[in-house]
């Protein structure tokens, strides 16, 4: 399935408002989607699954302000990068991870073995900044541009948070013996 | 060579770490969440009305639709209805044929 698919769903659905064109759309980016906010909420499945499924409303309802110049799933990464910032601003599920207590986990690698090696624990050392861009550089297989526009930010930014995020996981992964076996 | 080292690093990790989510209703539970919205297929009647209108008027004004008319007089009664049981002959054939490639590709 092809961008040009993609392109043609997108059509039936904002002119004809069809929801097979939609329900086909969903199929395709739900895997994605879910996997995003399941790492951005540290494994949280029902939260994650309520935000993709706020996404794809919002991607629904919205449909017609998608104007092709990225890819739709830059777009849909765009709206669920939006959905997960305003939730997490609303419940304020990320007060357990402040920067001093970030940095206290980035320096302290206590019962860490490389067997119970989890992208959570991972991912928990970064700022949400650097584990969003992260995610989608690594994970998503995002280029630089794509994560800028997601993220709504310049590209130096968006560099820099991905370069600082992977000194971190480097420095993480490599105390914890990962790669050694 | 470090940085290409702890790029491969990562890689691999997060390479590791990549889950395929199975659907399990999901995009049933967003399809029934999705709120009804109005039918706008008449735009395209009502496009398709403007363009028929449009041709028929370009047609007539240019003597096309005349001259069509003209060539089916000359046209003998037996190649003009041979011509339309074709069409049935022939979508039968194309139907059964999508059907059957449809089959295949299942």
């Amino acid at each position: 399935m092809s961008n040009t698919d993609d392109i043609r769903w997108v059509a039936q659905v904002a002119v004809f408002g069809d929801k097979n064109a939609f329900d086909k759309l969903t199929c395709k980016y739900q895997s994605s989607i879910r996997r995003f906010f399941l790492n951005l909420t540290m494994g949280d499945s029902p939260l994650s699954d309520d935000l993709a499924q706020e996404t794809f409303i919002k991607a629904y309802l919205n449909i017609t302000s998608f104007k092709g110049i990225s890819g739709f799933s830059t777009w849909l990464y765009r709206i669920a990068y939006n959905v997960f910032y305003d939730s997490a601003r609303a419940q304020k599920h990320y007060d357990d991870i402040d920067e001093q207590a970030i940095d206290n986990q980035h320096h302290t690698l206590s019962e860490f073995s490389a067997e119970k090696m989890d992208i959570n624990k991972a991912i928990k050392i970064l700022r949400k900044e650097e584990q969003t861009a992260v995610l989608l550089f690594y994970m998503e297989d995002k280029t630089h541009k794509e994560i800028a526009k997601i993220m709504n930010c310049p590209l130096g930014t968006v560099k820099t948070h991905i370069l600082k995020g992977k000194e971190k996981l480097t420095v993480y992964l490599t105390k914890a013996g990962y790669g050694n076996n | 060579m470090e940085t290409t080292n702890a790029n491969k690093m990562l890689k691999d990790f997060f390479s590791e770490q990549k889950l395929e989510i199975a659907d399990n209703g999901f995009s049933k539970r967003v399809m029934r969440k999705l709120p009804e919205q109005t039918d706008r297929s008449w735009i395209v009647w009502v496009f398709a009305a403007i363009g028929t209108a449009i041709s028929l008027y370009l047609g007539i004004n240019a003597g096309i639709i005349e001259q069509i008319m003209l060539l089916f007089k000359h046209v003998s009664i037996y190649y003009l209805v041979g011509g339309v049981f074709c069409f049935p002959l022939l979508g039968t054939i194309g139907f059964y044929l999508t059907q059957n490639k449809n089959l295949q590709i299942i």
